[in-house]
């Protein structure tokens, strides 16, 4: 089994961080690795994957997020770190951290025990510009450098069901540009599937495309 | 001077509490005040963003007691306001607002509903009908723009502020937990370039000129002496308010003529009731929808004409009837037969529309 793979990824607010998240784990626990998923949302932290947890579970999925029944008293937020999360880069095999939202960005990962000295970990922002705050290039550069450390970019535009191949080879275009002037490569393009299928291996910039299964629309938030 | 917050039409996809925050810029909103609670906060976060890209203002406030009454005064020293809230916020909000419907003056909240009674849960509810319609000590003279997606949430908000500034009575935009957190595409716009002239905002106090000579004096109360001077604001506000009722008041209905059931609900119920009955037409039966979109003034008329077409009604809300009793009210004396769906705090879907429906016409 070739090296481990540490990947945390970060963006904005609905811009597909989640769901990009947990493809990539399933993907590699498709390919026989073993894989731990870890959602490091301090914000919301009852809501994100709360409800598909037991079917990424099923999948072959290593999940650590809070259940509600575990955080009684929390409400509905409540900044907290579950107590497995800080240790989730001891783990053996595959980590995949999904952070998620509000102002720390990436500096969420200071929570985690070795995450300032993991050799594997790669921090990707997920870029949707379909959102108007990650729209263009220059949105994309000013947005990227208030998260803090990040080594690659993510192109996940779409428009929900009106998504087409088109537009996801534009978004393609603008995020390569804005990965380049920010000196970072682009880890992948993420498309649904049928959208993948028609662009095909690689988009228009030459990115590696992966292909998603919409599973976060059972979540909430 | 700000510049133009969207020079095109643009699809885009985001959360609900995102658009608000849009929706407000392109209205050319000068002010948010604001004191967080979820699921509303978004829509700070992004006027906070984008507020200083485009010369606008934000204050966080201590409460919602001081975020309404802060709206007041942004309003009142001619400055496009608005402020957002939920749940036991908006309970705290009635207070300022009701001395808003007192004052006539044309305050912008956004309500993005939570569970209740009291805090409850922060996720979804359509249990601040009664308190955003008709809430707070007073007559009720307030209109509320109840929304069932992120594009109506943008026309509506947009409008809220044409609305206010018009008419003077404070203004509501309904929305619930839901529709702030859920993502779908929309299309941003500019309003000039759909037609909608934005109604100038003007200072009500502060005004140029000399009062009593250049200008009548700005005496704004929330306070009367007597019974008879209070009755005499109140009758000619309420006057107006009858007045102008039939042209703010708006809905959407299909199927109903041959329909041998009516569903009725609004927000994004709604998106479920329609989905029932598209099915159903379908499958080849005859069911209608009938949808206030402003709960406050209700369509009276076309409610009264539903409800006396001895068509049965089915009403469907994720509260325990907080609408239904605003459609009795409005219903009067007919005869229509009245099946309800309720569901206080929680989601209905399309399936169980159909099923209740079903139900009723075995």
């Amino acid at each position: 089994m070739s090296k481990r793979i540490v990947e945390a990824y970060t963006g904005e607010y609905a811009g597909g961080k989640s769901e990009n998240a947990l493809n990539r784990a399933l993907a590699l626990a498709r390919l026989g690795r073993k894989v731990t998923l870890v959602d490091l949302d301090i914000v919301e932290p009852v809501y994100t994957l709360r409800p598909i947890q037991e079917e990424l579970k099923a999948l072959g999925v290593n999940v650590i997020a809070w259940k509600t029944r575990e955080t009684v008293g929390l409400g509905e937020a409540g900044t907290t770190l579950k107590p497995g999360a800080r240790w989730a880069l001891r783990h053996e095999g595959d980590i995949i951290l999904d952070i998620g939202y509000g102002v720390e960005g990436t500096r969420t990962l200071n929570l985690l025990e070795g995450a300032g000295t993991d050799p594997d970990l790669q921090v990707i922002a997920v870029i949707n510009t379909s959102r108007p705050m990650t729209a263009g290039v220059g949105d994309i550069i000013e947005h990227v450098g208030e998260l803090g450390r990040v080594d690659a970019l993510l192109n996940n535009t779409h428009l929900s069901d009106e998504t087409t191949a088109e537009l996801v080879q534009e978004g393609a275009r603008v995020v390569t540009e804005a990965a380049r002037r920010l000196g970072l490569p682009v880890a992948a393009t993420a498309a649904v599937a049928g959208i993948a299928e028609e662009i095909g291996p690689v988009d228009c910039m030459g990115n590696p495309v992966r292909v998603l299964t919409r599973f976060m629309q059972k979540a909430f938030w | 001077m700000s510049k133009k917050i969207v020079e095109q039409d643009k699809r885009a996809f985001m959360t609900g509490n995102e658009v608000v925050a849009w929706a407000a810029l392109a209205a050319d909103a000068d002010i948010m005040y604001g004191y967080p609670i979820t699921p509303q906060n978004e829509i700070m976060h992004y006027w906070t963003r984008l507020a200083p890209k485009y010369n606008k203002n934000f204050l966080q406030t201590e409460d919602e007691l001081s975020a309404g009454f802060t709206t007041i005064g942004g309003v009142m020293a001619g400055r496009k306001s608005f402020t957002a809230t939920a749940g036991p916020g908006n309970t705290l909000m009635q207070e300022p607002m009701s001395m808003a419907e007192m004052m006539r003056l044309p305050t912008v909240v956004i309500v993005q509903q939570r569970g209740g009674p009291s805090t409850a849960t922060v996720i979804y509810s359509q249990q601040e009908v009664t308190m955003t319609t008709i809430g707070g000590n007073g007559e009720g003279m307030r209109i509320v723009y109840s929304t069932s997606s992120h594009q109506e949430l943008y026309d509506y908000t947009i409008k809220a502020f044409n609305t206010a500034w018009k008419y003077r009575f404070p203004t509501f935009v309904l929305g619930d937990g839901y529709q702030a957190k859920m993502r779908e595409p929309l299309t941003l716009y500019d309003p000039e370039s759909r037609g909608i002239e934005l109604i100038p905002s003007q200072p009500f106090v502060g005004a140029e000129g000399v009062p009593g000579k250049d200008r009548p004096p700005a005496h704004f109360r929330n306070t009367y002496s007597m019974e008879e001077e209070l009755y005499e604001i109140l009758t000619d506000a309420l006057q107006v308010y009858e007045k102008i009722s039939p042209e703010v008041a708006e809905y959407q209905s299909s199927g109903i003529e041959d329909a041998e059931l009516v569903i009725v609900g609004h927000g994004i119920v709604f998106r479920a009731i329609r989905a029932a009955v598209e099915a159903m037409r379908e499958k080849g039966m005859r069911v209608g929808y009938f949808r206030p979109v402003t709960l406050r003034p209700l369509p009276v008329p076309q409610i009264k004409e539903l409800m006396s077409s001895n068509k049965p009604i089915l009403m469907v809300e994720s509260s325990q009837g907080q609408l239904t009793r605003l459609f009795k009210e409005a219903a009067y004396g007919s005869t229509s037969e009245m099946h309800t769906l309720f569901k206080p705090g929680v989601g209905i879907t399309a399936e169980e529309v159909e099923a209740a429906a079903r139900e009723i016409l075995k």
